[in-house]
């Protein structure tokens, strides 16, 4: 095997590792999208959780999106 | 013997051309995740203002007397409409001097409960749902959720409900 064709495996390893954890990411931010309807249906909970539920969010979609750049990019270079 | 001018019967059944299907690269896919995300989101954003807003409103109102200590017996209610006249509600006596309020529609498909003295509970005939008449929390039939409730208070031999306070 030529070094390009393992380097190119060792890629796609990663690709789908990456892959793998954007899914991870979105089933997390599926289950708090949940709880925050769970949140907001009488009786309410605490504001608080709803915060800390949005912020959790924020940093999973932010986390998915530098992901997805840093996939389309290796796959671009690959 | 099948005419060589028709189609033949697998192509009928199967009429999708290789050039019409839809072929998503794994780059599309990858891009289709990334807008998932930002729905989830946007739906965590749409709860997150929903909750405020209810919040800011529940701050708006005031309390309001809603009957005369005398006016309900020992084991009575009265059905009232609080905070605007479309959310009915039910004050219960369950004591000389404890009064409770709740909500009267219940969290399951917002049918309106009744109390039952007899075991002291509110019950909801649409299915069957029985809700604690102490603190309204959910006992029996499909409801998971206690009833909404609101804060009562004795004053000057009347009876006054507001929103309870916001939790921290």
């Amino acid at each position: 095997m030529s070094p390009q064709t393992r380097l190119r495996n060792r890629i796609s390893i990663v690709l789908n590792m990456v892959m793998a954890f954007v899914i991870m990411i979105l089933l997390a931010q599926l289950w708090l999208f949940t709880v925050a309807l769970e949140v907001i249906q009488p009786p309410e909970g605490s504001p608080s959780i709803v915060v800390a539920i949005l912020l959790c969010s924020a940093i999973g979609c932010g986390a998915v999106w530098a992901l997805i750049r840093f996939f389309l990019k290796t796959e671009k270079n690959q | 013997m099948s005419d060589p001018s028709q189609p033949p019967h697998w192509k009928q059944d199967f009429p999708i051309r290789w050039d019409d299907d839809a072929y998503i690269t794994r780059r599309e896919f990858t891009k289709f995740l990334g807008l998932t995300s930002l729905a989830f989101l946007l739906g965590t954003l749409w709860a997150a203002a929903s909750r405020w807003t209810k919040m800011t409103k529940a701050r708006q109102f005031r309390p309001a007397q809603v009957a005369g200590v005398e006016e309900i017996p020992v084991g009575g209610y009265k059905l009232f409409r609080y905070p605007t006249p479309e959310d009915p509600c039910i004050l219960l006596r369950l004591g000389p001097e404890k009064f409770v309020a709740f909500s009267q529609l219940c969290t399951h498909l917002v049918c309106p409960v009744h109390f039952q003295p007899s075991s002291r509970r509110l019950i909801c005939p649409c299915h069957d749902g029985h809700f604690s008449a102490e603190d309204g929390r959910p006992l029996a039939g499909p409801p998971q959720r206690p009833l909404a409730s609101w804060a009562v208070h004795l004053r000057d031999g009347k009876v006054w409900v507001q929103p309870l306070p916001e939790k921290a």
